[in-house]
């Protein structure tokens, strides 16, 4: 068992692999970070169009939602990266397209998260809302969803550490996040064990951790919803 | 540069071949690994309910241990690292044998089998308590009691959120291109090395996949109507991550 | 429900054409972007590879940061910057094809089949086949004194997609191929033991023993059993990016340029030692057509 590998390579693991900052593109924060953003944003959207009235809404949404959770994220990943160039004509960094294939596919995930939350809000809030002459988009705007964003919160940080834990996918390209930049080291040192129980107790933190968040904001909104 | 499409790559020369070959191996392996992990998922989702505090830890080490981390490093892990640790004779056996299958359907297993510990937990911990009273008070001894009432009760629970395990599953499979094992998605890079179609290739990949999950949902969908118990549909709780 | 199936054919439609009507050649793209974007290793030393430091840096990279870029830069009056990203032989042509790199400039050989998919540039090294086998294994005995016949139903690792693996899988077929996606994972199951004999390049092998933790524990074995002149891969039939490559490793064999790269990474002093033949230094020279 040689720490010394980790030791040596700790900067470039830590700094570059996870965090962001280095000669290579890459960062497992720096992707996850802004895909739960975006995702969580363009979830809303597709999950609202879910709920909508009109069919022409309602179908694409859940044809999107239902086929990015009928095939695998590498797919999604791959699709991403060979077929976008073609289409927009340039090289895309890897970042960009491993961006753009986590918020597109989380977003399927997400929205799903928002419609149960919305759902979840009863239906009492828009009747009275619609009483006290509430348009709809406003009803939305003002009642239904800050209440629905409450109770959606242990869920999305859930999600969340599943998006963390995904991110390690976006290696398969290339991309310089915590797991590539442990192959990187392991390439040349041929140190498998170490590097990768390493990485994988960095997960682990960071997952365990959120997890525990997530438990306790469930305790809390149930106890403040009582 | 103009993108020449052509579909005829998918059936003729070795394409058509390999994709069957692919799914095939996608089957094998997924198949294998839910075994493995509905095995583990049970003793796991019952052992955290058990009333012996030791037990309920080692489950909880066993489900918060293997799902906290990334499929892809466990991948890795046992591809890479725990090989050189083995016995000869095992390592050897292995190697003949195409370790990269074993080491994947190995993560594959034990990582889902963690998630699935969690899905059943909910659902035994769905089934009333009174049930589990009851049975005992009637003679049955613990393990008869899980295993002829509550067991049987809690996974027609779960069937919706453990169908969405296994689905998550046969995708996840897809991980085990990155340790050389040659499934459907390793596949579908084969055809784009050989052939530069990349458009054509992927597409042949992402309808299998597409047809697959959404066939063996509708399935489920059926036989959880089939094996509803009346006035006991509760919503078992999704699996979490 | 027919007329959403109908519009949506309709956008379907308008989206592909669009996908054919758009060519522009790669000058012209690295123009616009101000960047050259090439396809390269992270693990072939010395050609393409991650130092000690954690540095990307090899002999491919250095001729085009220094011998090829310069040549564009010239002819597009800007100053073009360089941008890599990593390529392996599966990935490699997909990349090109796809617009993802501008040009492969790694440790690819320049062969009649792939000349059907991609153009190449000049060759800018020569080398054969060998295998990297571990000291006091049997093989390495059979391959230096038998033909690669030897390794009949043996576990040989070799690279998913490379001209190796196709000819092993040719003439030796009852030779058991295991193909991985890069070099570091074919190593590593060497080091394992779940190959008994790696087959690539000689010079690749070579550095991969000189940069390996224990280089003393591998031998490079065997004759050249095939010919492997190694070239930048660009996109086909795009004649004006491919003459700007072309003369920067012109200009490069030309000014003394090339040798001191090479001398640099292959000198007595470099990273991985490996003369420079002296038929192979004419071959190169001779490739420098007169102005």
């Amino acid at each position: 068992m040689d720490t010394g590998v980790i030791l040596n390579n700790l900067n470039f693991l830590i700094v570059q692999g996870f965090i962001g900052l280095g000669a290579f593109a890459g960062g497992t924060l720096r992707l996850a970070i802004p895909a739960i953003i975006l995702g969580f944003i363009l979830g809303v959207f597709i999950g609202l169009c879910r709920l909508a009235r009109s069919s022409w809404v309602k179908i694409p949404a859940t044809v999107y939602v239902e086929f990015f959770r009928g095939v695998p994220l590498v797919m999604v990943i791959f699709w991403f990266w060979f077929i976008i160039p073609v289409f927009l004509g340039k090289s895309l960094p890897e970042y960009s397209v491993a961006l753009a294939a986590f918020v597109i596919f989380e977003a399927a995930y997400l929205s799903e998260i928002v419609r149960a939350g919305i759902q979840s809000v009863p239906h009492g809030q828009v009747e009275a809302a619609t009483a006290t002459g509430l348009t709809h988009v406003q009803t939305m705007r003002y009642v239904i969803l800050p209440q629905a964003l409450r109770n959606m919160i242990p869920a999305l940080v859930t999600q969340f550490i599943v998006l963390l834990k995904d991110t390690s996918l976006a290696s398969i390209i290339g991309y310089v996040d915590l797991t590539k930049a442990a192959q990187i080291v392991n390439n040349r040192e041929i140190r498998p064990f170490e590097l990768y129980l390493f990485i994988a107790v960095i997960y682990w933190l960071c997952s365990y951790g959120m997890s525990r968040y997530a438990r306790s904001l469930e305790r809390r909104f149930a106890q403040s919803a009582a | 540069m103009i993108y020449r499409f052509d579909w005829s790559v998918l059936w003729s020369g070795q394409s058509g071949i390999w994709l069957l070959q692919g799914l095939v191996t996608t089957l094998e392996m997924s198949v294998l690994a839910w075994l493995l992990a509905f095995t583990l998922g049970i003793a796991s989702g019952v052992l955290r309910t058990a009333l012996i505090p030791p037990l309920r830890w080692i489950s909880t080490f066993y489900v918060e241990f293997f799902r906290n981390v990334p499929l892809l490093v466990w991948m890795f892990f046992w591809y890479f690292a725990i090989p050189p640790l083995l016995p000869e004779s095992l390592r050897n056996w292995l190697f003949d044998h195409g370790v990269e299958f074993w080491a994947g359907f190995f993560a594959l297993g034990v990582y889902h089998g963690a998630r699935f510990s969690e899905v059943i937990r909910s659902g035994i911990q769905s089934v009333p308590k009174t049930q589990f009273e009851a049975a005992v008070s009637t003679g049955l001894t613990v393990a008869q009691a899980y295993r002829l009432i509550i067991v049987p009760v809690a996974l027609r629970l779960i069937i919706p959120p453990a169908t969405n395990e296994s689905l998550n599953l046969l995708k996840n499979s897809s991980v085990a291109l990155t340790i050389g094992v040659a499934e459907l998605t390793f596949q579908t890079r084969q055809i784009e090395t050989y052939t530069a179609k990349a458009f054509e290739a992927l597409t042949a990949g992402t309808l299998i996949y597409l047809i697959l999950c959404l066939t063996i949902a509708a399935i489920m969908a059926r036989v959880e109507q089939r094996v509803a118990i009346p006035g006991m549909i509760a919503q078992g709780r999704a699996g979490e991550f | 429900m027919r007329r959403l199936v109908f519009w949506a054919a309709v956008i379907c439609a308008m989206t592909f054409s669009a996908v054919g009507s758009w060519a522009e050649t790669t000058l012209e793209k690295i123009d616009r972007t101000g960047t050259l974007t090439i396809g390269t290793r992270t693990g072939s030393p010395p050609f393409a590879y991650v130092n000690k430091n954690n540095d990307w840096v090899g002999f491919s990279i250095d001729l085009v940061e220094k011998t090829i870029l310069p040549v564009i830069s010239r002819k597009l009056n800007k100053q073009i910057k360089l941008d890599k990203k990593e390529s392996a032989p599966p990935t490699r042509i997909p990349l090109l094809t796809s617009n993802a790199v501008d040009l492969i400039a790694e440790t690819m050989t320049d062969t009649q089949t792939r000349r059907d998919s991609v153009d190449f540039s000049l060759t800018f090294f020569v080398t054969g086949a060998q295998f990297l086998v571990k000291k006091g294994n049997p093989i390495s005995f059979d391959l230096r004194h038998k033909s690669i016949q030897s390794l009949a139903g043996k576990r040989i690792a070799a690279q998913q997609g490379s001209t190796n693996a196709r000819i092993i899988r040719e003439r030796v077929p009852s030779a058991k191929l295991l193909e991985f996606p890069d070099q570091p994972a074919a190593f590593q199951a060497l080091v394992q033991g779940q190959a008994q004999a790696y087959t690539n390049d000689g010079i690749q092998l070579a550095g991969l023993k000189a940069k390996a933790p224990k280089p003393e524990d591998w031998l490079v074995v065997g004759e050249f059993y095939s010919y492997e002149p190694y070239g930048m891969a660009m996109k086909k039939n795009d004649s004006d990016f491919r003459q700007a490559v072309n003369i920067g490793l012109m200009e490069a064999i030309e000014s003394g340029k090339y040798f001191e790269l090479y001398d640099k990474w292959f000198g007595p002093k470099g990273e991985v030692p490996y003369p420079l033949a002296p038929d192979t230094k004419r071959f190169l020279q001779m490739q420098v057509v007169p102005k």
